[in-house]
């Protein structure tokens, strides 16, 4: 219980430093809402042009929009994990987290969680922005349903991260295949535009991943846009990932550090 | 061997009782020792010599003991594997009996490595958020931790730069905290690599000072450094690192 306890705060202290180091740079914040500012802005013109059948009006097209950047932003957190083993190892600081009781696996589950919660903030004050500038119709009744919906997304998205800083353990790069992943998930997931649109054997593909699940449950409940699938289905999947995947991924990463422990490779960057 | 240099000053209350991280007495099996290095062999790759070729060490309780070498003989080597970094090719090393394999957690209870250089710390964070944090993870329980972080500013008189940032201090200055992370948790076995790079005169008294205490609860220290420095400090037990093995100073 109590060792549990201190684990919990270790938890908290590695979420409290990424806090604290981000808050340290000052103009950060300020050019990641500016971004999302201007990636609304695009989208909302972008929208105007957009003549798909299932878009009732251009309005629908635009919260379809806005869901799948916001979605993006979480999927990019989860991919920030190797980038950050990565400056944690040219900083030496990796080899104190693996000396110290608290161990390099929780450590590295402890260091996605900044990004993550960080990603789930921007994601609503995306909508935010969107909801108050643009005029985004948000379906208020189901909008409470989704933040716990985006936790189980969060958990699904996160063997990812932790699958791609187990390479990093081994390869030392932290954005090796990560940013072409997530420019392949973000077409077969749907994030910007309906995977309906695809060929069909992509769509097949889009089926076999959480990301389509995850943006087709959360733009149901956000901006009531129809389901691809039962919720019930979509849910399923998210689960099901979380719970496959996650000690998959930590089985992984562990392998991958006795495996630079045994080589000594664990101390190069 | 010679006699111990380092007077072991008559220990504050906290020092009797066991580290915070250790969560009770340190002496594990019966006989074991602070620090036990058996058979070690590491060879770098299958072309290359063997760094560490049957390495045997032993550190009892309450001694210190020197390890030099000239450069790359392998003396990081050792030490990394003493303190669980990585893994050698054969060969065991144990702390108070217990093998990082068998109880990663507890071995790293017992042990502090403090490396080489001037890495391992977070630029961004101040001293006291950096001390913070580094007692978390050495999971300092909570009824301590206030008590341990502050110790640990007074103890390598950090005071003055407490609210400091890493990236605004000088060499010397991340050297002294970088020790007193190392020291922070109150570890058994301390595995110091070149310590007193960059340090000043105070600094190496203070770092002197924390290898005292570890000493007056039974702890071990193994120093290394390059052949021909600090020969000025004597040492329980001295040793040369020579194609892999240990030979007495």
């Amino acid at each position: 219980m109590n060792d549990g306890l201190t684990a919990g705060h270790a938890f908290l202290a590695v979420m409290r430093r990424d806090l604290r180091i981000y808050l340290s740079y000052r103009t950060r914040l300020v050019s990641q809402v500016l971004t999302a500012l201007f990636s609304l802005t695009l989208f909302f013109y972008v929208s105007r042009l957009v003549h798909v059948s299932g878009f009732a009006s251009h309005g629908s097209y635009f919260g379809f929009v806005v869901v799948g950047i916001s979605l993006i932003g979480v999927l990019y957190s989860s991919f920030s994990i190797p980038e950050l083993v990565r400056q944690e190892l040219i900083a030496g600081t990796f080899d104190r987290l693996l000396l110290s009781p608290f161990g390099a696996i929780r450590s590295v589950i402890a260091m996605s969680l900044f990004p993550m919660m960080f990603s789930f903030a921007l994601a609503t004050l995306t909508l935010g922005l969107g909801y108050l500038i643009f005029g985004l119709q948000l379906h208020w009744a189901t909008v409470p349903l989704a933040i716990p919906v985006m936790l189980l997304v969060l958990l699904a998205f996160l063997p990812f991260g932790i699958l791609f800083a187990s390479l990093t353990v081994v390869v030392k790069q932290g954005s090796v295949g990560t940013n072409w992943v997530i420019a392949l998930l973000s077409i077969v997931g749907g994030l910007y535009f309906p995977v309906s649109l695809l060929p069909g054997w992509v769509q097949t593909t889009a089926k076999l991943q959480p990301f389509t699940a995850a943006t087709d449950l959360l733009r149901h409940l956000l901006v009531n846009s129809s389901l691809g699938q039962s919720p019930q289905t979509s849910l399923l999947k998210l689960v099901g990932f979380a719970v496959v995947l996650l000690p998959a991924s930590i089985y992984v990463l562990s392998r991958a550090i006795s495996f630079g422990q045994r080589r000594g490779t664990i101390i190069e960057y | 061997m010679s006699a111990r240099p380092l007077q072991v000053a008559e220990p504050e209350p906290w020092s009797r009782e066991p580290g915070p991280a250790a969560g009770g007495p340190a002496p594990a099996a019966e006989g074991a020792a602070p620090l036990c290095l058996r058979a070690l062999r590491k060879r770098w790759r299958k072309d290359l010599p063997l760094v560490l070729d049957d390495l045997d060490l032993t550190l009892e309780p309450g001694t210190t003991t020197w390890v030099g070498g000239r450069n790359g003989v392998g003396k990081t080597t050792m030490l990394r594997v003493a303190a669980g970094l990585i893994e050698p090719d054969s060969g065991s090393a144990e702390v108070w009996g217990i093998a990082a394999r068998e109880n990663r957690v507890r071995y790293q209870q017992l042990v502090s490595f403090l490396p080489a250089g001037d890495r391992g710390l977070y630029a961004r964070l101040t001293v006291t958020r950096q001390l913070e944090f580094w007692a978390r993870i050495a999971m300092v329980p909570r009824e301590r931790f206030h008590e341990t972080v502050q110790r640990a500013i007074s103890t390598f008189d950090l005071q003055e730069l407490a609210d400091r940032r890493v990236d605004r201090m000088s060499m010397g200055q991340r050297q002294r905290l970088r020790i007193a992370m190392t020291f922070l948790p109150d570890p058994e076995v301390v595995l110091l690599d070149e310590p007193l790079t960059s340090l000043d005169t105070e600094g190496t008294v203070l770092i002197q000072a924390a290898v005292a205490e570890v000493l007056a609860r039974d702890g071990a220290v193994l120093w290394c450094s390059p052949s021909g420095e600090h020969l000025d400090m004597s040492f329980d037990a001295r040793w040369m690192l020579e194609r892999g093995r240990l030979v007495a100073a």
